[in-house]
């Protein structure tokens, strides 16, 4: 079941000087991995931030879910909804603990406390962290800190988990623990996964790969299993 | 600042003082001692004494305005020292005719002077029987002794100044008109009049103090606004997380005015803390005498008031501008 529909999706900057995205025509299964790779400057992440309603296009449709995000005013109950995002850097709020940073994007969910307080902690136990849940991040690994950044994208059971170089600032067998960690608990939401990479190895673990150059789809090819 | 100068410009008994026109600073012109009988046989005039001034230079090392140099001696009946506001002696009053001597308090602690210490007077010798307060500065910083002898040492039979004191609800505007009538250079002063001066001294005080505040208050601001410009500055990229994960921009405006808001609580009660303990140490160190601190809930009300006021302008723009930024923009910040 298709999930997310790109049309003619056209993205410019500094006054069309700078062409990110030319002319994207992309569709994407529901509860599917998949891998975007590419250079660096080649249109990957501006592609991620279309799909997470982070930006939008100067052209063309972005639809997810059958709702065309251009006709959306406010965005933000949608990315709460249904976007889980990964950073590189993980990006946690340095005074919060990590049971706190987990329930963040709760905070305006309507659930009770107690609700709150059970969820974050399933998902902190989920990476492998429940007897860290009150530490602080500078207190934790570079990967312990990448996983409290998967349960945070997690917390709220979105339909599409977005992730950017996840394993970039990690060492190998750090990154692979990661990974493992992210497919795991996107199996158990039953969620799209969407990764951008630059490491081959790490893209070939998706389905499916969409490689982009210039702001264009130059191949999209499932990996043989 | 208006309730602490009320309490030094504390007022002695006497409602008129008349003095000689040519009388400057107390110490030159002087009036006939028989003017003291003639103007108690006033009508509504209950009490008068006569006071003579003098100034004793106390120190020639420096120049002779200088305050540190000169000692201001009155001479004046001892029945008589309520008629200037003294009603406590610490020790006892001078004897009439004596080479006795009781010294202001303020005085006393600035030369370090104690009961049984001499003071020289026009070459004379007086022991300091007592040391009194008034609770008004220029009144506590001088030394009286008795009127006869005064005049005796220093060779003048009249007087500085006549004070005057007056019978309940007389009309002392008039009784001064009338004093005024019937001699000729002289001028009177009542404590209306000495009121109403007082009260443009306050005045003075008061703008020069509101003006003090006015640029607290416009560098403070400044601060407040630098500093919650750069504090959400700095948290760029976590507003940018925020509103990845769906943090409406209405909500960032709300946390960081919070923000603000407690920031600049903690401040005004930390600020007002800090300038009492600023204005203790001031007055305990500097020596400010007959100056008596006194703090009004409205003092703390408008501090706080202003405190607040000032903080949420600061606050808000930093604010605006972090709730307007794009996510990625604030992604990409480093």
């Amino acid at each position: 079941m298709e999930l997310i529909r790109l049309q003619n999706v056209l993205k410019q900057f500094d006054k069309g000087a700078v062409t990110a995205l030319n002319n994207i025509n992309l569709s994407i299964e529901q509860g599917s991995f998949v891998s975007i790779i590419g250079p660096s400057g080649s249109g990957k992440s501006t592609l991620l931030n279309m799909l997470g309603a982070l930006d939008s296009p100067d052209s063309g449709q972005v639809i997810i879910n059958g709702v065309d995000l251009s006709t959306q005013k406010d965005l933000s109950d949608f990315r709460r909804h249904e976007i889980g995002f990964v950073f590189q850097l993980h990006n946690l709020i340095p005074n919060l603990s990590v049971q706190d940073n987990v329930e963040i994007p709760l905070m305006d969910s309507g659930l009770s406390e107690k609700e709150k307080h059970r969820r974050a902690l399933l998902f902190i136990e989920a990476v492998g962290l429940l007897d860290k849940r009150k530490q602080k991040p500078n207190k934790l690994s570079g990967g312990e800190r990448q996983r409290v950044a998967i349960a945070r994208a997690l917390v709220n059971f979105p339909s599409i988990i977005l992730a950017d170089e996840p394993t970039g600032a990690l060492d190998t067998k750090t990154g692979a623990k990661i990974l493992d960690v992210l497919r795991f608990v996107q199996r158990s939401v039953g969620a799209t996964l969407i990764i951008v990479t630059h490491d081959i190895d790490v893209a070939r673990l998706a389905q499916r790969t969409i490689e982009i150059r210039d702001g264009q789809i130059i191949r999209d090819y499932y990996n043989r299993r | 600042m208006e309730s602490s100068v009320q309490t030094t410009f504390n007022e002695g008994g006497a409602e008129i003082t008349v003095t000689n026109e040519t009388n400057i600073g107390g110490a030159s012109g002087l009036l006939n001692v028989s003017m003291i009988d003639e103007i108690r046989n006033m009508t509504n005039v209950s009490d008068v004494a006569g006071e003579l001034q003098v100034i004793e230079i106390v120190n020639t090392s420096l120049p002779s305005q200088s305050p540190l140099a000169r000692m201001t001696v009155y001479g004046l009946d001892s029945s008589k020292l309520n008629l200037i506001g003294i009603k406590n002696v610490n020790g006892s009053v001078y004897e009439e005719n004596s080479t006795q001597a009781i010294v202001g308090k303020y005085y006393c602690e600035k030369n370090n002077i104690s009961i049984g210490d001499n003071l020289t007077i026009y070459g004379k010798n007086f022991d300091v029987v007592g040391i009194y307060e008034t609770g008004a500065m220029y009144k506590d910083n001088s030394v009286y002794v008795s009127l006869d002898k005064l005049q005796n040492i220093t060779d003048t039979y009249d007087v500085s100044s006549i004070l005057v004191k007056t019978t309940e609800n007389a009309n002392d505007t008039a009784i001064s008109q009338n004093i005024e009538k019937k001699y000729e250079n002289i001028s009177t002063l009542t404590s209306e009049e000495l009121s109403s001066m007082l009260d443009n001294v306050i005045g003075i005080l008061d703008s020069a103090s509101l003006a003090i505040s006015g640029l607290a208050i416009i560098v403070g601001a400044i601060g407040v606004i630098n500093t919650m410009i750069m504090a959400v500055y700095e948290r760029t990229k976590e507003i940018g997380v925020l509103k990845s994960i769906g943090w409406k921009s209405k909500k960032i405006l709300i946390m960081i005015l919070g923000e603000t808001l407690v920031l600049t609580i903690l401040s005004g009660i930390i600020g007002s803390l800090f300038g009492i303990l600023i204005a203790e140490v001031g007055v305990k160190f500097f020596g400010t005498n007959g100056f008596t601190l006194v703090y009004t809930p409205q003092t703390f009300i408008l501090a706080f008031g202003i405190t607040i006021i000032v903080g949420i302008i600061g606050g808000v723009y930093p604010a605006y501008k972090a709730s307007k930024l794009a996510p990625t923009e604030a992604l990409r910040y480093e």
